[in-house]
């Protein structure tokens, strides 16, 4: 069950690549592209940790996102506040939305926090879209600062790749914590039976709550670098399409699994980039491949793969049948 | 590993005038009696009689449309299930309900959640008091599996077990939450006639431990041989309530049940 020296291999290896591609990489274009797969990454796992690992659903996750990019874009472009400030407000603030989207939604059981987080990222994508004082609209934000330290900028190009790996390992190490703990273990529980996990003593409700907000700020975190890396936010980014991408990450890649979301986040960011030409028809396609993995990877592509590979070991060395 | 209170003398769980319906299915009606500390208690009807309702009426998943319920001296209504686990009661289902993916060492391991305290931070942290937690509660957990003779199974997948094994598995994670009324839905259901023998030995083991015992069953040969009391349901009603002696000469039961 518990592997801590291949994990922490698998850490080490992980953040030996992270600065061999860093330091290695010499085109702007390259970074840009693996800095939002790195985006892409910390969205899906903090829905991966909701979704993947206690099994809630959530439909509307781009509205935290989204919450994170918009209120530290506008509170540094509108007032003038140092993004280093602004950010943290905005994780404040997504958390306690979250919170509140939570607390009704979460004390019941089923699919009412699908229903309620469908809803909750309709109502957001309105206000980004409409409330153009503040917002600026459909036409989004602009001139956002970016992330400076004595005139450095560290949101864009080979530092930002560097500071969003660094947010994205440090969240990989958090995760794989938490999931191996007292509390993770009552995530995972709720996820096979709810039912189950009250009667033994697990408040799941609480439980649900507090990785719903948890999920909610890391999401928001990944905004706020988004916002301060781009410098210009539309809500575009931010729709149910967004949401819809990024439960597709997670199953794609495997649920219940850091390293699935790596996998997820990756493909579904570099795919778009490759088929630009079914761009018009990439909600459908979406639908595609998750029915495609639901049969034929019910457990996302990186349990598919290793089952495959231990069968064909298995079929390779088995000389004698199983008892 | 039960705290015994020898100071409380009353009934660790009653029921007065216990009521509660689905739509115009009485499934318990009008359903009072107590239960004593330290004994094996059982409750037995036949298939609709309303034994596991009764079942979630004591441990809070539904709340009665009439009556009272009492456990340790405090009425039961409003708290909620989870906390009702802290208060030191423990269940199992009548279709084994294990968290299936998980090894079953986790499985007891959640068992001890409501004995445990570390948190978001402590999880992230991992200071020395989370990691001394951490490792009690895993001797802890792997104790209860041993008790129950799971021990060697503690790295498995619950889901893959022998269906036998994972009743003794949900066993060993009821205890884990030190109960000191434990809750037990037909546990026999299931199971063969080894394994059946087995659970008895099992069930007389924990009330040595001091742990009240109330169980429920569908067949009467397991419950007349290990209860020191027994209840009679039927169609939702109390029928009788005695020692298994009495019972088994009550005509009531005898034309209700025994004679069916
Ligand atoms: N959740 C429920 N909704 C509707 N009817 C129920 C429900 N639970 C039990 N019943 C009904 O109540 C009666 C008692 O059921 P139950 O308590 O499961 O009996 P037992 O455990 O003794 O077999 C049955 O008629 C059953 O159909
Ligand atoms: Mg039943």
């Amino acid at each position: 069950m518990k592997r801590p020296l291949a994990n922490t291999l698998a850490y080490a290896l992980f953040a030996a690549a992270v600065a061999a591609t860093g330091f290695g990489l010499k085109n702007p274009y390259y970074f840009q592209v693996l800095t939002f797969i790195g985006i892409n990454t910390l969205l899906a796992v903090s829905l991966n940790l909701l979704t993947g690992y206690a099994g809630q659903i959530s439909l509307g996750h781009a509205a935290f996102f989204g919450i994170g990019a918009y209120a530290s874009g506008i509170f540094s472009t509108h007032f003038g506040i140092s993004p280093w400030l602004s950010g943290p407000a905005a994780l404040v603030l997504a958390g306690i939305v979250a919170y509140l989207v939570g607390l009704p939604t979460l004390k019941l059981t089923g699919y009412y926090l699908a229903m309620g987080t469908l809803g909750f990222g309709m109502i957001v994508s309105v206000i980004l879209n409409n409330w153009s004082a503040v917002t600026g609209g459909s036409s989004g934000l602009y001139g956002i600062k970016g992330l400076t330290i004595l005139g450095v900028n560290l949101s864009q190009g080979r530092n930002g790749f560097f500071l969003i790996w660094l947010l994205v390992i440090a969240t990989f190490f958090l995760c794989g914590r938490l999931v191996d703990s007292r509390v993770g273990r009552a995530l995972r529980a709720i996820h096979y039976s709810e039912q189950a996990a009250r009667s033994v003593g697990v408040d799941t409700a609480g439980v649900k709550l507090s990785v719903f907000v948890l999920s909610a700020v890391i999401a928001a975190l990944a905004g706020v670098f988004f916002a301060h890396s781009v410098g210009f936010i539309s809500p575009g980014s931010f729709n149910f399409l967004m949401s819809v991408r990024l439960v597709a990450m997670v199953v794609i890649g495997g649920m219940a699994s850091i390293w699935g979301a790596l996998l997820g986040a990756s493909l579904l960011t570099i795919l778009p980039e490759l088929l630009q030409a079914v761009a018009e028809y990439e909600m459908a396609t979406y639908g595609l491949i998750l029915i495609l993995v639901m049969i034929f990877f019910p457990e996302g592509l990186v349990m598919g793969i290793r089952s495959a590979y231990e069968h064909a070991r298995n079929v390779g060395k088995r000389a004698h049948p199983e008892p | 590993m039960n705290t015994h209170e020898t100071s409380e003398n009353g009934p660790i769980l009653s029921l007065e005038k216990v009521s509660k319906a689905f739509g115009g299915v009485q499934a318990v009606r009008d359903v009072s009696f107590a239960v004593e500390r330290g004994r094996i208690h059982a409750v037995i009807g036949p298939n609709g009689a309303g034994k596991t309702t009764l079942f979630n009426l004591v441990t809070g998943v539904y709340t009665p449309d009439a009556g009272r319920i009492v456990f340790k001296g405090r009425p039961i209504a409003g708290v909620p299930v989870h906390a009702l686990v802290a208060l030191g009661m423990g269940r199992t289902f009548q279709n084994v309900e294990l968290f299936s993916g998980m090894s079953v060492l986790e499985n007891v391991l959640v068992g001890r959640h409501c004995r445990t305290k570390a948190g978001f931070w402590g999880a992230v942290l991992k200071p020395a008091s989370v990691r001394d937690e951490e490792g009690s509660a895993r001797s802890f957990a792997l104790s209860m599996l041993d008790f129950v003779g799971m021990a060697h199974a503690a790295e498995r997948r619950a889901g893959d077990l022998p269906f036998g094994w994972q009743r003794m598995c949900e066993i060993a994670r009821a205890l884990a939450g030190e109960p000191e009324l434990l809750l037990l839905d037909e546990p026999a259901a299931g199971l063969n006639a080894s394994e059946t023998r087995e659970l008895a030995s099992l069930i007389l083991k924990i009330r040595d431990l001091g742990v009240t015992v109330l169980l429920v069953e569908h067949d009467m040969s397991l419950t007349m041989e290990i209860s020191d009391r027994i209840a009679v349901l039927d169609q939702g009603a109390l029928l009788a309530i005695g020692a298994p002696r009495e019972i088994q000469a009550d005509q009531r039961v005898i034309a209700a049940y025994l004679g069916a």
